[in-house]
């Protein structure tokens, strides 16, 4: 089966529309664990703890607060913040057209892969190969999961990827880490550039991995064919368990159910 | 692909393959899927609103795979309810709620000729509204001993001053349901009155009854899987059709009825089939109607 896309829709600008899925372009290497009960080994679950009354709280006593000030809180319902969510587009509408040589790579959030839906096939390889050709990238507004981002539509290698860009506001400024200027001595320089020249290469990805994760891949290897894994208890029948004046009610019942049999 | 719009309430939506036969071996096509969800709609959408959808999706058909979506697929149409619902995780998944006529027939549009759905609200995921008995036969037990352990259980509890009501699994079992309606309930209430149950069951009836999991225990008997009674657990849907060579329903019986039928000896006698279910639905109103509104409070716990 085709991969599921996390949206579809329309991609468009001035006359041309080409429909089109949205894929993720990244698996993460995160390897994950389970939390188990080290006694017998069940899976544990979390819970909401109030511990004020030291007590799990259920999901329908649970509400959202904003904190103002310690302490102090601004509720708000799931009715209110669904207000201000934006509607759910349906298209991906380029307003304009940027050299991606102009974006500071730190305003890149999430990659993702733009797919050609049936029909339109042609539309996506043409788009793929003009945008390749003058090197530009879109630049677009899109609502994904109740968000709106700006998106850059760039043109790989015979495909098209969207990145959620953030937004100027959430970059942190970084005036203050630069130090004073202070004057450069000419030789001090050309040690650097010369010492940067002797290192210079080809960016190539593949050359390096997530040395970490090929190990506890081994590791977990290695300790599989070692011992069986534990294994979490069937949630079984104990006989005759269950709350005393139940099971007595029950047994009375019972009596009574096969004697009238 | 074979587009057809339909327009229902007003929206628009494309329906595509009406013609592919999803039982091939029975002969239904997807076309009449969506005519026999349509007719069964007034009947199966109370039971399915507002509550957490798991598709049990087979786009190739019965016999081919099929796959559970939790998820509410991104694809959908902007009309189509949903529910933030907690995981384990801690982050919310979205899912669908089908609430209407098209949503419903958007879901069977994605070949889920299965519904399923939890035993609680989407709105309130802590609260049961109902507790269940699971009835599910061993390879070599059939419908008629899940009848016959239906029948004691309606015994057993009505003694204990709770009304219950029953359904076909639609495949080999039958659903004893306890209707509770009340915000009081936890899953946790359910479960060990259930479990206790179950243990009373198979305590008085060894050779028929299990209250254990493992397969090896379950040989003859029935299997009374009383840990469906969880958060996390869906049941199939009272009125969903089953994915098995025949478009067999999970339909409710009225306890007079299941007595009659299981004291004929034909296990086939208890299945209903699609046309049937709808006709029987109009013609006896919707038997699962008090699981919507009797509230009922579990004693002894």
């Amino acid at each position: 089966m085709a991969v599921q896309g996390l949206w579809s829709g329309t991609i468009s600008f001035s006359l041309v529309a080409i429909p089109v899925r949205l894929v993720k372009a990244i698996e993460p290497g995160h390897v994950s664990f389970h939390l188990l009960h080290s006694k017998d080994y069940s899976r544990l679950s979390r819970r909401m703890f109030c511990p004020e009354e030291k007590k799990t709280v259920p999901p329908e006593e649970i509400v959202k607060g904003y904190e103002i000030v310690p302490g102090k809180y601004i509720l708000m319902t799931d009715e209110e913040l669904e207000s201000v969510s934006p509607e759910r587009s349906r298209t991906i509408e380029i307003v304009e057209f940027i050299d991606m040589k102009e974006v500071d790579p730190i305003y890149y959030d999430h990659p993702y892969y733009l797919v050609p839906s049936k029909g339109g096939e042609k539309a996506y390889q043409l788009l793929v190969e003009v945008m390749r050709r003058t090197n530009k990238a879109g630049l677009a507004k899109f609502v994904l999961a109740e968000r709106e981002y700006l998106v850059a539509i760039t043109s790989g290698d015979g495909a098209l990827a969207l990145t959620t860009l953030h937004y100027s506001e959430e970059i942190l400024p970084d005036e203050d880490i630069s130090p004073k200027k202070g004057k450069i001595e000419v030789g001090e320089e050309n040690r650097i550039k010369k010492s940067i020249g002797q290192m210079i290469e080809d960016f190539n990805p593949g050359k390096y991995a997530d040395g970490r994760r090929q190990k506890l891949m081994d590791l977990l290897a290695a300790k599989a064919k070692e011992k069986a894994p534990v294994e979490a208890p069937e949630v079984e029948q104990e006989e005759g368990e269950g709350p005393p004046d139940l099971v007595a009610a029950l047994e009375e019942s019972m009596r009574k159910v096969k004697k009238n049999r | 692909m074979n587009r057809t719009f339909v327009e229902i309430s007003g929206r628009r939506l494309p329906l595509s393959n009406l013609e592919k036969d999803l039982y091939p071996s029975y002969g239904f096509t997807k076309a009449q899927i969506l005519e026999y969800y349509r007719g069964i709609a007034p009947f199966i959408l109370p039971h399915l609103r507002d509550r957490a959808l798991t598709f049990k999706r087979y786009p190739e058909g019965v016999e081919k795979d099929f796959f559970f979506e939790k998820r509410c697929p991104g694809h959908r149409p902007a009309w189509v309810k949903t529910a933030e619902i907690p995981q384990d995780d801690g982050e919310p998944m979205t899912v669908c709620l089908i609430n209407d006529l098209e949503t419903l027939i958007w879901a069977e549009n994605l070949a889920s000729l299965e519904l399923h759905v939890p035993l609680a609200r989407a709105g309130s995921p802590g609260t049961p509204d109902s507790m269940v008995f699971d009835l599910d036969p061993g390879d070599q037990a059939t419908i008629l001993d899940c009848a016959r352990v239906a029948l004691v259980l309606r015994d057993l509890l009505s003694r204990l001053g709770l009304a219950t009501y029953v359904k076909t699994s639609g495949k080999k079992g039958l659903h004893v349901y306890v209707p509770l309606n009340r915000t009081e309930t936890t899953f946790e209430d359910t479960k060990t009155f259930s479990k206790t149950v179950a243990g009373i069951m198979q305590k008085h009836y060894p050779d028929l009854v299990t209250a254990k999991m493992a397969k090896t225990e379950r040989k003859a008997k029935v299997f009374i899987n009383w840990s469906q009674n969880d958060a996390s657990k869906t049941m199939v849907c009272v009125y969903s059709l089953r994915a098995r060579e025949k478009p067999i329903v999970s339909f409710p019986l009225k306890w007079g009825e299941l007595e009659n039928l299981a004291g004929l000896g034909d296990p086939e006698g208890l299945q209903v089939l699609h046309s049937e279910a709808v006709s029987k639905a109009i013609k006896k109103g919707d038997l699962f109607q008090e699981m919507l509104l009797k509230e009922q409070k579990l004693p002894h716990l």
